[in-house]
């Protein structure tokens, strides 16, 4: 393909481009500034606050998103192809270990993860040291360490419980999949096939290769984004509280129950220490553990996240070792404290 | 050209409506009904970032056949030959590529149903806080046993600063609820049924919020006003002017007895932090 054959159309497309989009933009703002305030009556509360919990999710996640997929592209751009395998030990348990500690110095939230691990995932990091990545990262950076630290202090070994329990289940995960004959076959079809080819192999520049690597990776993530908050909000409101705290003070129960809620409130890994904290009186300690070693790792939101990079399978599977380890984990404490 | 559009456009899309929403809940002060303050700053500048890149990516992103061209194919959504073409060289493909189609069609219509309704949540609605329905289903009572370790310290506190979250965890935190018997407080809240719904004591009650309304706990102190059903419903805001007190029903700790209930509207942050 003569590369100024298809020269002249691309730059008509540009002009096109950004008119439509200032267009929409505007269009939007319309939307929002002449809707009727009166339509929200019409809703019944728990309608109402269906859509209150959903918003929250999106506008408390949007950024961290936004930020993982600048990251993203960012090491994807700029780093070379070989800077992370050449850099990281031989060894593949000591290179799971570096990779569980890059959360250290990319201390986004969870959700921004998923972009950003889809981004290492392309630059060299196998299906398996990128889960260690996933899990580990949301409890192995400073911010979270910072925040439990400040909730819990040394209390009942909860702070180590949860580092360490982080540390142990990304590497244990991380090893499982590493003995995977055919590590491609846990990803999407899409997203293995745009491994396969380089996004930054073609001739394009790189604002223009960067740009459409943000229309790609939005169009993966948002919606899963949406639909994920859209269900989180739904548990909310349908599944009452009393449920879980009821099973609060039995020492296997309150685990589950604890990681149920995990499970369900999907809230970001940087502050969970202080929402749980409030149910320090009411759950054992080794409860609170399982929910702050669970709930960064696996919730609705991230699994709707995740579904855009691996298989139904894989997060089956993935779900259930990390919920397994995370239990194991918070019945080990209760059954020290 | 509309399943194509669409499935190519939808996360610039969203982006659009995320960025546009949270610009205007910002700008007009209404953030909070969603979010912590911390994280009003990021939020704010990530959504203008977000907004100029996808403005950056429709002007900039090459249009998908000049894609398909650069890149052959291997990806799934990328491989939208000429059917015609593809099907006269590969007759026993046609049938794949009228499957695809379908599967096209179905996915454009999700994701459009997935626009709208993020259209419709974050730009239709008007924002709105949370309601004493999702405060009663957390069960206040419990949710504010449960926080009353944070309540504040009294050695050298300015009384006359605490807010109703203060207020509350601390009436629960006391022994004696005579602790705090004749101390004045004004409180602002929405009103929810009290424990056992009697028709002589309403909660005032407020959210409390770590990280956004997901984790929204109910915190509330029992008013005692009987008959105030026929001055006020479910969910009004009102201002409590008064004294706490043993309660007058005979129930187990302190209450406010009232001096006088006024309506208000919603405070600018209804919930507090």
């Amino acid at each position: 393909m003569s590369r100024t054959l298809d020269h002249r159309p691309r730059t008509r497309v540009r002009a096109t481009g950004l008119g439509l989009g200032i267009a929409a933009l505007l269009a939007l703002v319309s939307i929002r500034l002449f809707a009727p305030p009166e339509l929200g009556a019409g809703l019944s509360d728990r309608v109402q606050d269906f859509v209150t919990l959903s918003v929250s999710v999106v506008i408390e996640s949007l950024p961290f998103v936004f930020l993982g997929i600048l990251l993203s592209i960012a090491v994807q751009l700029f780093l070379p192809e070989d800077f992370l395998v050449r850099r990281m030990p031989r060894s593949p348990a000591l290179r799971r270990v570096v990779v569980s500690l890059l959360g250290v110095l990319l201390p986004v939230c969870e959700c921004g993860n998923v972009p950003l691990a889809r981004g290492l995932i392309k630059r060299g990091l196998s299906v398996g040291e990128s889960m260690t990545f996933l899990l580990a990262a949301p409890i192995l950076n400073p911010v979270t360490i910072i925040t439990t630290y400040q909730a819990f202090g040394w209390d009942d070994g909860i702070l180590v419980a949860r580092i360490a329990g982080g540390f142990v289940i990304a590497n244990l995960v991380g090893w499982v999949y590493s003995r995977h004959p055919d590590p491609m076959s846990l990803l999407t079809r899409g997203f293995a096939a745009s491994c396969a080819h380089d996004a930054t192999a073609d001739a394009s520049s790189k604002p223009r290769t960067a740009a459409r690597m943000f229309l790609e990776e939005t169009g993966e993530m948002l919606p899963a984004l949406f639909v994920g908050s859209a269900i989180a909000g739904l548990i909310q409101v349908a599944v009452s509280r009393d449920v879980l705290v009821t099973l609060g003070q039995n020492p296997v129960l309150s685990v589950f129950a604890l990681m149920l809620l995990a499970f369900v409130i999907s809230i970001c890994s940087n502050v969970d220490a202080f929402f749980v904290l409030s149910f320090g009186s009411t759950f054992m300690p080794g409860a609170i553990v399982a929910f702050l070693v669970f709930g960064p790792m696996i919730d609705v939101k991230m699994l709707a996240l995740l579904r855009t990079t691996f298989t139904a399978r894989t997060l089956v599977q993935l779900t259930a070792i990390v919920a397994l380890a995370s239990a194991a984990i918070g019945l080990g404490v209760n059954l020290v404290a | 050209m509309w399943p194509r559009l669409i499935q190519r456009w939808k996360g610039i899309a969203l982006t659009l409506v995320g960025v546009v929403a949270t610009l205007w809940l910002t700008l007009t002060g209404q953030l909070a009904l969603y979010i912590h303050p911390r994280y009003f700053v990021f939020t704010a500048i990530m959504s203008v970032i977000g907004g100029l890149l996808a403005l950056v990516a429709l002007a900039l992103a090459p249009d998908r056949d000049a894609e398909d061209h650069e890149h052959g194919s291997g990806h799934d959504e990328h491989a939208n030959h000429d059917p015609s073409a593809d099907a006269a060289a590969h007759p026993h493909r046609t049938r794949l590529t009228a499957r695809r189609r379908r599967l096209g069609a179905t996915g454009a219509v999700v994701s459009g149903t997935i626009v709208v309704g993020a259209v419709l949540a974050l730009l239709v609605l008007p924002p709105a806080a949370l309601t004493a329905q999702t405060a009663v289903d957390r069960d206040i009572d419990r949710t504010t046993a449960d926080l009353a370790g944070d309540a504040p310290s009294l050695a050298g506190a300015d009384l006359g600063s605490f807010t109703i979250k203060d207020w509350a965890l601390l009436l629960r935190q006391s022994e004696s609820p005579s602790a705090f018997s004749g101390q004045e407080v004004e409180l602002t809240g929405f009103i929810a049924p009290a424990p056992g719904d009697p028709d002589d004591a309403f909660t005032i009650a407020r959210f409390t919020v770590t990280c956004c309304a997901v984790d929204a706990q109910p915190i509330g102190i029992t008013v005692h006003l009987p008959g105030w059903r026929e001055r006020f419903a479910v969910d009004d805001w009102v201002i409590a002017t008064g004294a706490f007190g043993g309660d007058p029903a005979g129930g187990e700790g302190a209450v406010l007895v009232p001096q006088s209930v006024e309506p208000t509207s919603q405070p600018e942050q209804p919930y507090v932090f």
